[in-house]
């Protein structure tokens, strides 16, 4: 076990440092990052489960609490998004890109056992395939970045937010709507003799939704995971001269092209993953024991899943959180897409990991 | 001491080292370019990178 007093002394030096040599606003968003990876970590509120657990034993506990966060949410940041237009929302384009990548990583979610945010609080507490996965997740998702312009090319539309094209009430209405449609489809798969709630489903859905809200509040965009993972492989791609990447469609963007170039301390995604990895770090402080071991081959489809996983949650313009949470509680059309698709890709993957024996 | 601990420290060793040297090889930040603390009623468009987008 980790003393909880040396590491708190870490983080608020890292905060300080941030606050002193970064900008408040980066401060700021570590400290919600902490949050984030205790909310996730202390609730052990992972996407990936409560969709397992739903498919397997026919157990709703997970995604009722996973509508609750989503509902949560979207009344917190669409009224926010309709009336301050320096705020923005996930907004992702409908493609075949999308499509294509919300199944691979609906379906590498499960063999990895963790989505984006799943990874990484699951590496903050020390599980040994997820801080395994970790680097490969990055190097798929840098992958995908540099391979996006070829996917669009395949078919794709303009994003579609439904705050700005409908109004706040109608777009609100939609969500709502919709996710109620999706809880009376559990309730219909699951019967009547389940049980629907779960304390701790409930403080995490709560607890992340408010932590989503403050995300947007103080950074002026939604929760997002993956393009801190990128950036992190594309830093090391480029400092080794494997890509040209001025030329490349995305890196080549004038505003990807300048965080590429600056520390990633001034990167929104990356402060708050570092900030989740730390919070989840808290939070093993009062745990203790060991994972199952994994055999060889576990360990090989593992990491292989995660690279997939990278790499198709670039694709899919995001994963449960940018785009899932973020995606559907700030009215983007692409997030409703990729709830289906990835939920398709998952019940593969269920099979998959059974396979294998995790 | 379980035998995921010495996994830990390399992992977060890495990590540690990856930003330092981050730090190290780019620009000294400009603390005269700060963005406001919060965005919210700032006026000023994030230009962070985001998952969702696609350029």
């Amino acid at each position: 076990m980790i003393k909880r007093l040396p590491l708190a002394t870490l983080m608020v030096a890292f905060f300080l440092m941030l606050l002193w040599a970064v900008s408040v606003r980066q401060a700021l968003l570590f400290v919600i990052g902490i949050g984030m990876g205790a909310a996730l970590a202390g609730a052990r509120f992972g996407f990936t489960t409560g969709w397992r657990q739903l498919i397997e034993h026919k157990d709703p506990r997970g995604v009722t609490g996973q509508i609750v966060l989503l509902a949560i949410a979207a009344l917190l940041a669409m009224p926010l998004l309709a009336n301050y237009t320096e705020l923005t929302a996930a907004l992702g384009p409908p493609s075949i890109s999308l499509i294509i990548g919300a199944f691979v990583f609906g379906l590498t979610m499960q063999i990895a056992d963790g989505c984006g945010s799943g990874t990484l609080y699951k590496a903050g507490l020390g599980i040994p395939l997820n801080m395994g996965i970790l680097p490969l997740f990055a190097a798929g998702s840098f992958l995908g970045s540099v391979h996006i312009g070829d996917w669009l090319s395949l078919g794709q539309t303009e994003p579609v937010g439904l705050v700005n094209s409908l109004g706040l009430e109608k777009a609100l209405a939609i969500t709502l709507a919709g996710l109620g449609a999706v809880l009376l489809g559990v309730r219909l798969w699951v019967g009547k003799d389940k049980s629907w709630f779960d304390d701790k489903w409930l403080w995490g859905a709560a607890a992340l939704a408010l932590l989503a809200t403050l995300n947007l509040i103080v950074a002026g965009q939604p929760w997002g995971v993956v393009y801190g993972f990128g950036l992190w492989a594309a830093k090391l791609a480029h400092a080794a001269d494997l890509f040209d990447l001025n030329s490349n469609f995305f890196w080549g963007q004038e505003g990807n092209a300048k965080i590429l170039a600056q520390t990633v301390l001034l990167d929104v995604t990356s402060i708050t993953n570092i900030g989740i990895l730390a919070g989840a770090l808290w939070i093993s402080a009062k745990a203790s024991g060991n994972a199952t071991p994994l055999t060889r081959a576990q360990w090989m489809i593992g990491l292989g899943a995660g690279f997939l996983m990278g790499y198709s949650s670039r694709l899919a313009f995001g994963c449960n959180i940018g785009a899932m949470l973020s995606g559907v509680s700030t009215g983007s059309l692409h997030g409703w897409i990729w709830i289906p698709l990835a939920f398709l890709g998952t019940l593969i993957g269920v099979r998959i990991r059974r396979r294998y024996g995790f | 001491m379980n035998s995921q601990t010495p996994r830990k420290w390399a992992f977060w060793f890495i990590l540690a080292a990856f930003l330092s040297w981050d730090w190290l090889v780019t620009p000294t930040i400009d603390l005269r370019l700060e963005p406001p603390a919060i965005a919210l009623g700032s006026g000023q468009t994030p230009t962070g990178g985001h998952c969702a987008i696609a350029n």
